[in-house]
């Protein structure tokens, strides 16, 4: 179990003041690692090479709407808990998102710190828990592939 | 019979005016549905800057406890105040400069919307076109966010005479006009002028245009072509009127179906004798 990184979290909205608040306020009550965005082909670029346990993205944004960029962050990082932070009266797309990209959760804005934070934690819990996981299975199979090897080496040796 | 004349007379006249009134009650309640349009959007707008604000105002609350507490031990120990302090420090000043740009957020919303819900008397009065189609725009907006780019060329303009509310009301038309005829992303262009005795306002949009047949009616009452809850067909009546019968002007159109639609307002600079 590597625990040495602190779980990192990605924000993305094109409204500067909203990340500015955010990332003040994680900061401030957290020890979390927080990656802030205005632009969502950014976000992606980093999503490539770095591991994110929570992604948060507003709905309406130029070029890229937050559900499309949480699709495809889940491409890139399926294990991580997607969040949108919407502004918009529409309730209903976001209850589409749900069920279309594997939302973790939604937030309305204007957002509550401290309901937003919980849900950032169980976030980060549920990734990690997926990760693990996922490693789990991974050295299942490698045991399992292992003992496949000592078996047909020990055939061959009576053989 | 002639004695009936002056009744017949004060009939007419007690028409008329019922008749003036319905139109202004059919204007107030057609504006109120296209803010209503808006809202969303305008709230969008607001909840936005206003998300900020309420974080802000508890990280500054929780950080200033912290600064306080770190201050009085480093004071109480003799020690110079910790480096964490002034990075504390460094946070809030950020904090106020975001609060400050949220508020104007909020305001400058909050002040176009007042332009157009601020009371029922519609009075002449000297106003800038160019200030009234930026308080219009504002509020169109907020809907349009990211789908619609907005392009503004504002020429120098007189003050001019007119009933400030009404006319915000018919740019407002004009702009959700657009909006709507745009299917999903495109351009609205914003003009203003001067020719000769009149205040020429433009407003382009790279919608989808007015088919040849339908030219002659869009300004008929009850003309839509769009469903139910989306228009009522009385945007251009209502803004004809105000702008030939209330300010002496005229208004028009030009269109290409496919390419887009240009609606043109003058609005003479001295209102002609029977207006106001
Ligand atoms: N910019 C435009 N581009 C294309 N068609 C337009 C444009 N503006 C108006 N129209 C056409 O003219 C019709 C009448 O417009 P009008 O503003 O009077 O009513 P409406 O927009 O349908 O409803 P509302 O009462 O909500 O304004 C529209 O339904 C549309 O077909
Ligand atoms: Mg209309």
């Amino acid at each position: 179990m590597q625990r040495e990184r602190e779980p990192t979290v990605v924000i993305v909205d094109d409204e500067e003041m909203v990340l500015t608040s955010l990332n003040a306020f994680l900061t401030l009550e957290t020890e979390y690692t927080v990656e802030s965005y205005t632009d969502p082909e950014e976000a992606l670029e980093l999503l490539k090479k770095t591991p994110a346990e929570v992604i948060i993205s507003d709905y309406l944004m130029p070029r890229m709407n937050g559900i499309q960029l949480l699709a495809q962050s889940r491409e890139l990082q399926p294990e991580a808990a997607r969040i949108l932070l919407t502004g918009h009266a529409d309730k209903q797309s976001a209850i589409d998102a749900i069920n279309r990209v594997g939302l973790f959760h939604y937030v309305e804005k204007p957002w509550d710190n401290a309901a937003l934070l919980l849900v950032i934690r169980n976030g980060i819990e549920r990734a990690q828990l997926l990760r693990n996981l996922r490693s789990k299975i991974h050295q299942l199979d490698e045991a399992h592939a292992n003992l496949k090897n000592a078996q047909s080496q020990l055939i061959r040796a009576f053989l | 019979m002639s004695a009936q004349e002056p009744d017949l007379k004060a009939y007419v006249s007690i028409l008329e005016q019922t008749l003036a009134t319905a139109k202004e009650q059919l204007i107030e309640a057609h504006h109120m549905i296209s803010v209503g349009m808006l809202l969303a959007g305008i709230v969008h707008e607001i909840n936005t800057p206003i998300g900020s604000i309420v974080s802000n105002n508890e990280v500054t609350a929780r950080s200033l406890a912290i600064l306080k507490e770190q201050l009085d031990k480093a004071q109480a120990d003799g020690a110079p105040p910790p480096p964490k302090a002034a990075k504390i420090l460094d946070t809030l000043i950020n904090l106020a400069a975001v609060d400050k740009i949220a508020c104007e957020r909020i305001m400058s919303v909050i002040r176009s919307l007042k332009t157009f819900v601020g009371g029922k008397t519609h009075e002449f009065r000297k106003a800038n076109l160019n200030e009234i189609l930026q308080n219009s725009l504002k509020l169109a907006r907020c809907e349009f966010r990211h789908r619609i780019e907005v392009e503004t060329e504002f020429g120098e303009l007189p003050e001019v005479e007119c009933d400030a509310q009404k006319l915000g009301q018919v740019f407002l038309n004009l702009l959700v006009n657009a909006g709507q005829a745009i299917p999903e992303k495109g351009k609205v262009t914003v003009r203003s002028g001067l020719e000769d005795d009149s205040v020429v306002i433009s407003v382009a949009d790279t919608g989808t245009g007015v088919p040849p047949e339908q030219r002659s009616r869009i300004f008929a009452p009850g003309f839509t072509t769009k469903p139910a809850g989306v228009g009522t067909g009385l945007g251009l009546a209502l803004s004809k009127e105000i702008v030939e019968e209330t300010h002496g002007g005229s208004i028009g159109f030009e269109s290409e179906v496919g390419q887009g639609t240009t609606f043109f307002v003058r609005i003479p600079v001295s209102p002609p004798p029977k207006a106001g």
